[in-house]
């Protein structure tokens, strides 16, 4: 059975929402997030749909849905041309299913958003059909377009809806993010020159610049002597071209994944932004850079992805270890649980560095395992906040007694999160692992580092939970005791499902693992 | 035989997870489920055991497929696996029967019963593990397990702290042991143990792995049971577990969990190297002495019995480590009876006195009369004297110790004659625990004419007296001097050398006696001056001197911090260098358990130097960054209009320059 523009739907009806929120009167404004609701459950169900037509033993793009969308002839330059080009991979796939939940989940904890809800919930649709863009866009002009238009609703949903000094976060992760896609943007231009598409080339007997991501995977289309063929020996500043565009993408992406040192946008960010934004930044902006890595700069640029691995690897680790130890220092408990993302990020990026099977697949697992894990932290955090406006561990403990069900289900979100076998945490951390140390350009030794993070988490997770949530109650402001309710039914409908998924695909790891798969090996072969 | 392995292994989990869905209404009949389901599984073990003679079977099942390579679990059963599974049964049930008794008053039964049947299915899963990567899995389940129960009294801090510190020691161990699992996938592909098995038969050293390699990967899978089996250096944890309720400590951290260590050792025999198997049994021999050694100190009845396992996993340990695997595993068996036993006795008597203080003990002889009888049983067990179980193992793994010395170098009798030597301290400490707790006068008036002191019921009773019946030597062996033609050995043969066991045998009876007469004449609140008492004051010595040093450092440590003073003493996180505080201050390990709260110290210290460093000077580069923004922007600084149009100024600048660029 095929659907007729099944991915444009996905992508755009979002957008539908969009609309009708802005059309709808102010005076209906509780109308709102019912509509978001609707709109992201429907995502949910139609990626549901996608799930079961997709063949998982077919590694190439599925669904695909192309259009001429910009042609342009620039004369003895060559003709641009853009295509509206959607498609789903193994490596997406995961990163769709992902999008789908956590904008649901988000959706559900924006609920007691108060203050211009026409703004907020318009702009959250607007987000999801762009993250949902960006991971489905194969034309890297598209791809970036998506990339770009996220930054937006995000920049005011962190700046407009945050805390105490959310201007400064929403600038701080704007500049990081424009330096990002500046470096992206370079490349795109580079690779755009070098790469024509060679069917249209054929027909037209001219030369047609193209933007298509598969096109540029294969070294025949490169132009030669172009500034990125393969052959070329252009050097800029020193360092060959190809390397360098390699560098400029993976910085790119790296400000997003994050990787230490590039990393302190973050932790403001998350302070900063309200709990639903802070859901999607952590359960899904970040996995925008993993899957850039696999989707641009490892498929175009294998070349270098395996010169460099081992300082790749290296970076992934000292983020695991890094991060950990920040997490460790932390007392903002919000901060914690940021810091512990950029220690788990750095599993994603020693698993894809080690271009092995195992690796790679491990690392799109962990995105999505981390996707699922955040957002449960994240919400965990939200509800203590949402109750005190207080999220110092060192003001609480012993939260257990008032709050049973969320020490139960936070005690489920820690010990997921420090990788105990059963949730996904385990079977990510595992496989990134096993990457590292089967991996063939990248020492024993780093990926040997890389276990460091596991005993960390396991400090700073069961540390805090020492800390705030066992123990004889006690808080530091007297007046916090009366509102410490435990969860009321909304909050378990967010908490209950994420716990169980982490369980599911943790121990039925084959459910993603079958998606990637076939793609992965075939990524791979390009390094054999 | 496949279903019936899944059924056995399931039902505890469901039970579990029956019980924690009804909640606080299951408190009523909760032990009993769990008893119900214990018995249950012990029927289905009992069948399974009959078919011990069969050789080993593996079932598995294809997990995933990654590159055409599969990922399987699978489960493997031999005559190891079917005595394991009785005796984990088999404890479990009687930890559980006393249990309901014990834990009669408290609210949280239900939660008690469910974290038991998550122990025990992830118990079966170490032992049912046909690969070491399911056996990890379990590994880590254990220490779930025993997190919640260490810490199942949550509301008090140290229960909660011990829980942690359980947790992270043991995770460490782990992390040794998963990359050891990493590195033979790495080597060998597989984690199969039957598959890797036949790999080092066929040639004695498999393709294209040194013996180096091998050794590594053999000492960082043992890093596992050093973790979980609170060997040197990582057993302080297991102290400190006693936090929690006294039938757990009689399951868990006695007889079962803490010999998954042992187990382990047995699994992967075949791939532990000569190099692994010294260092192996030089670890166990400082476990075992150390263990005894500070056993000798303690007032608390529970510690005692803690550090007196410590030594004795240090024993078996060292068997592995010396070629004793079958003579380790045979005490694996007995010490998991008796010190069991000694645990719910231990229990009875604080349930009637409500202390664990032993000096506050004393005389309770004549009010419970059948824990006296069960206790001095498997007190005997423990002190190896004959005629009892642990005479029979502690004796099988001396004489192979002492045989192992023999072929080798003058200095390799250290290891035999340690043994020897703790195993007088171990009859020492027993005896003078059992003389303070059960005859000697007490200290305390309080517990002289408290009435309140009765004798436990029969469902407490009921299972020290089996533990205790368990440890005499009939059921092991017909000849209560030796084991080597009972039926233990019978089922894992083992080479038994016998030229060392009259002299063995009848030096570790006159080791045994000295530390009993010694022992008996010792006790605290007689001040008789002897070696002991002056190697105690030699030890006080010793450790204030070092207290009082690192609580200089300590103090200075403070001012540093940020910390809620209150918390402070709850500071425990890792303990990456214990090594060097051993080396320096060998013998105590009251100065380890400090060295280790200093690298704690450390640890925070370094976690809050680097967060220090990430906001200052990472951070520092951005905040200029964005000051400059700011300051460039500064007329567009309302959020709602002049920053979208400044982003689409600056982007298409970067465009129109990076166009202007490549195409130069």
């Amino acid at each position: 059975m095929k659907i007729p523009y099944l991915l444009s739907f996905f992508v755009f009806h979002p957008l539908v929402g969009t609309i009708a929120i802005l059309l709808i009167s102010n005076r209906f404004k509780h109308t709102y997030k019912w509509i978001t609701l609707f709109f992201t459950a429907c995502q949910v169900l139609v990626s549901g749909v996608l799930y079961s037509m997709y063949d998982t033993s077919n590694p190439a793009h599925q669904f695909v849905e192309k259009a001429d969308w910009i042609t342009l002839s620039l004369g003895n330059m060559g003709t641009v041309s853009i295509d509206y080009l959607l498609g789903l991979d193994g490596i997406s796939f995961p990163m769709v299913l992902l999008t789908s939940v956590v904008m649901l989940v988000g959706a559900i904890s924006s609920w007691h958003i108060d203050k211009r809800e026409k703004a907020y919930f318009s702009l959250y649709l607007l987000l999801t059909t762009s993250i949902t863009g960006c991971f489905i866009a194969l034309d890297f002009f598209l791809f970036f377009l998506f990339f770009e238009f996220m930054l937006l609703p995000m920049y005011f949903l962190i700046g407009l809806w945050g805390g105490p000094r959310r201007e400064y976060a929403s600038i701080k992760f704007f500049l990081y993010t424009l330096v990002g896609s500046l470096l992206i943007l370079i490349v795109m231009i580079a690779l755009y020159m070098s790469v024509i598409d060679p069917v249209e080339s054929q027909l037209t007997q001219t030369m047609v610049h193209t933007f298509d991501l598969r096109y540029m995977t294969d070294m025949r289309n490169y132009l030669p002597n172009s500034l990125l063929s393969l052959s070329g020996e252009v050097n800029l500043f020193g360092i060959p071209s190809r390397m360098l565009a390699f560098w400029l993408l993976f910085i790119g992406f790296a400000i997003k994944l994050p990787i230490v040192p590039l990393h302190t946008w973050l932790p403001d960010a998350h302070v900063e932004a309200p709990t639903p934004v802070s859901v999607v930044l952590a359960g899904i902006l970040l996995k925008i850079g993993g899957y850039g890595l696999l989707r641009i700069a490892y498929p175009i640029f294998p070349d270098a992805a395996n010169e460099y691995a081992f300082v790749l690897a290296l970076l992934g680790v000292i983020s695991i270890v890094y991060g950990g130890f920040n997490a460790l220092a932390q007392n903002d408990l919000k901060k914690m649980i940021a810091y512990s993302s950029v220690s788990h990020m750095g599993f994603v990026v020693l698993g894809i560095a080690s271009l092995t099977s195992e690796g790679i697949n491990g690392a799109i697992y962990q995105m999505v395992s981390h996707g699922v894990l955040s957002a449960m932290l994240f919400l965990v955090v939200g509800v203590l906040y949402d109750r005190t406006h207080n999220r110092l561990i060192d003001s609480y403990r012993g939260l257990i007694g008032p709050m049973p069900i969320y020490t139960v289900l936070t005690g489920v979100a820690f010990f997921a999160s420090l990788g105990l076998p059963g949730f996904s945490g385990f079977v990510g951390e595992l496989f990134t692992l096993m990457g590292g140390f089967k991996s063939a350009v990248v020492p024993t030794w780093v990926a040997a580092l890389g276990t460091i993070g596991i005993i960390l988490a396991a400090a700073y997770f069961l540390w805090t939970l020492q800390r705030m949530f066992l123990g004889k109650l006690w808080a530091k402001n007297q007046d916090d005791l009366v509102v410490l309710y435990d969860l009321d039914a909304r909050e378990k409908w967010m908490l209950v499902p994420l716990g169980l998924l982490a369980f599911l695909i943790g121990i039925l790891p084959n459910s993603l693992f079958q998606l990637s798969d076939k793609t992965v090996s075939q990524l791979l072969k390009v390094f054999e | 035989m496949f279903s019936k392995l899944l059924i056995l292994l399931f039902l505890p989990l469901v039970s579990c997870l029956g019980l924690l869905s009804v909640g606080k209404k299951a408190n009523a009949w909760a032990g009993w489920v769990a008893s119900f389901v214990s018995l249950l599984g012990l029927g289905i073990s009992l069948y399974l055991f009959q078919s011990w003679v069969h050789a080993p079977q593996q079932f598995s099942v294809e997990w995933f497929v990654l590159k055409e390579k599969s990922f399987t679990l699978s489960l493997q059963t031999d005559n190891l696996t079917l005595i394991m599974l009785v005796l984990v049964h088999f404890v479990a049930l009687l930890v559980q029967l006393f249990s309901i008794s014990y834990m009669h008053d408290d609210a949280g039964r239900w939660r008690y019963f469910a974290f038991l049947g998550v122990f025990v299915f992830s118990m079966l899963l170490i032992v049912l593990a046909g690969n070491l990567f399911l056996m990890y899995v379990g590994w880590e389940l254990v220490g779930l397990s025993s997190y919640l129960l260490i810490g199942f009294w949550y509301e008090k801090p140290r229960a909660v702290w011990a829980a942690k510190k359980a947790f992270l020691l043991n995770r460490i161990g782990d992390a040794g042991f998963l990359m050891g699992i990493l590195l033979l996938f790495w080597y060998f592909g597989t984690s199969e143990l039957s598959v890797l098995s036949s790999q080092f038969t066929v040639n004695s050293l498999p393709f294209a792995v040194s013996g180096n390699e091998v050794t590594l990967i053999g000492l960082l899978l043992f890093c596992g049971a050093v973790g979980k089996s609170a060997q040197f250096p990582l057993s302080a944890w297991l102290p400190d577990a006693m936090e929690g309720p006294t039938p757990v400590s009689a399951l868990i951290h006695a007889a079962t969990m803490v010999a998954a260590g042992i187990f382990l050792l047995a699994r992967i025999y075949f791939l532990l190297t000569p190099d692994a198997l010294t260092i192996i049994a030089i670890i166990g021999g400082i476990t075992m002495v150390l263990g005894a050694y500070r056993a000798i100190f303690q007032t608390d009845i529970k510690k005692l019995l803690a550090y007196s396992t410590i030594s004795q996993l240090g024993l078996m340990v060292l068997g592995m480590g010396i070629g004793a695997r079958e003579a380790a595993l045979f005490h694996l068996l007995t010490h998991a009876f008796f010190k069991a036993g000694l645990f719910l006795c231990a229990g009875a008597v604080i349930h009637a006195v409500h202390t664990q203080d032993m000096r506050q003990m004393g005389n309770l002889r004549p009010k419970m009369k059948v824990t006296f009888i069960a206790y001095s049983i498997c007190a005997a067990a423990l002190a190896g004297l004959p005629f009892f179980s642990g005479f029979l193992s502690k004796d099988a793994i001396l004489v192979e110790a002492f045989a192992w010395a023999s072929q080798r170098t003058a200095i390799a009798y250290v290891l035999p004659v340690a043994a020897l030597l703790s195993a007088g301290l171990t009859a020492f400490y027993i005896t003078k625990q059992w003389r303070l707790v059960f005859l000697s006068r007490p200290t305390s008036e309080a517990v002289i004419h408290s009435h309140e002191i009765h004798e436990a019921d029969k469902l407490m009773q009921l299972p020290m007296v089996l533990l205790a019946g368990l440890s005499v030597f009939v059921w092991f062996s017909i000849n209560p001097l030796d084991a080597a033609h009972g039926w233990f050995f019978q089922l894992f043969p083992s080479k038994f050398s016998h030229e060392w066991h009259t002299i063995v045998a009848t030096l570790s009876v006159i080791v045994a006696a000295i530390g009993i007469s010694l022992g008996y004449i010792c006790t605290f609140n007689h001040n008789i001056p002897s070696i002991v008492q002056q190697f105690g004051t030699l030890h006080d010595t010793i450790k204030k001197a070092y207290e009082q040093g690192w609580d200089s450092v300590k103090h200075q440590l403070q001012i540093l911090r940020e910390h809620d003073p209150e918390t402070e003493q709850f500071l425990f996180l890792i303990s990456p260098l214990q090594k060097i505080g051993q080396w320096l201050y060998h013998l105590d390990h009251k100065i380890v358990d400090v060295t280790v709260n200093g690298f704690a110290y450390l640890t925070v210290i370094v976690a809050h130097i680097i967060g220090r460093f990430d906001r200052m000077v990472v951070d520092g580069a951005v905040n200029g960054a964005a000051w400059l923004a700011r300051f460039v922007g500064s007329r567009t600084r309302n959020l709602q209009n002049g920053q979208a149009q400044s982003y689409f100024v600056v982007v298409l600048v970067g465009i129109i320059a990076v166009i202007l660029w490549v195409l130069h």
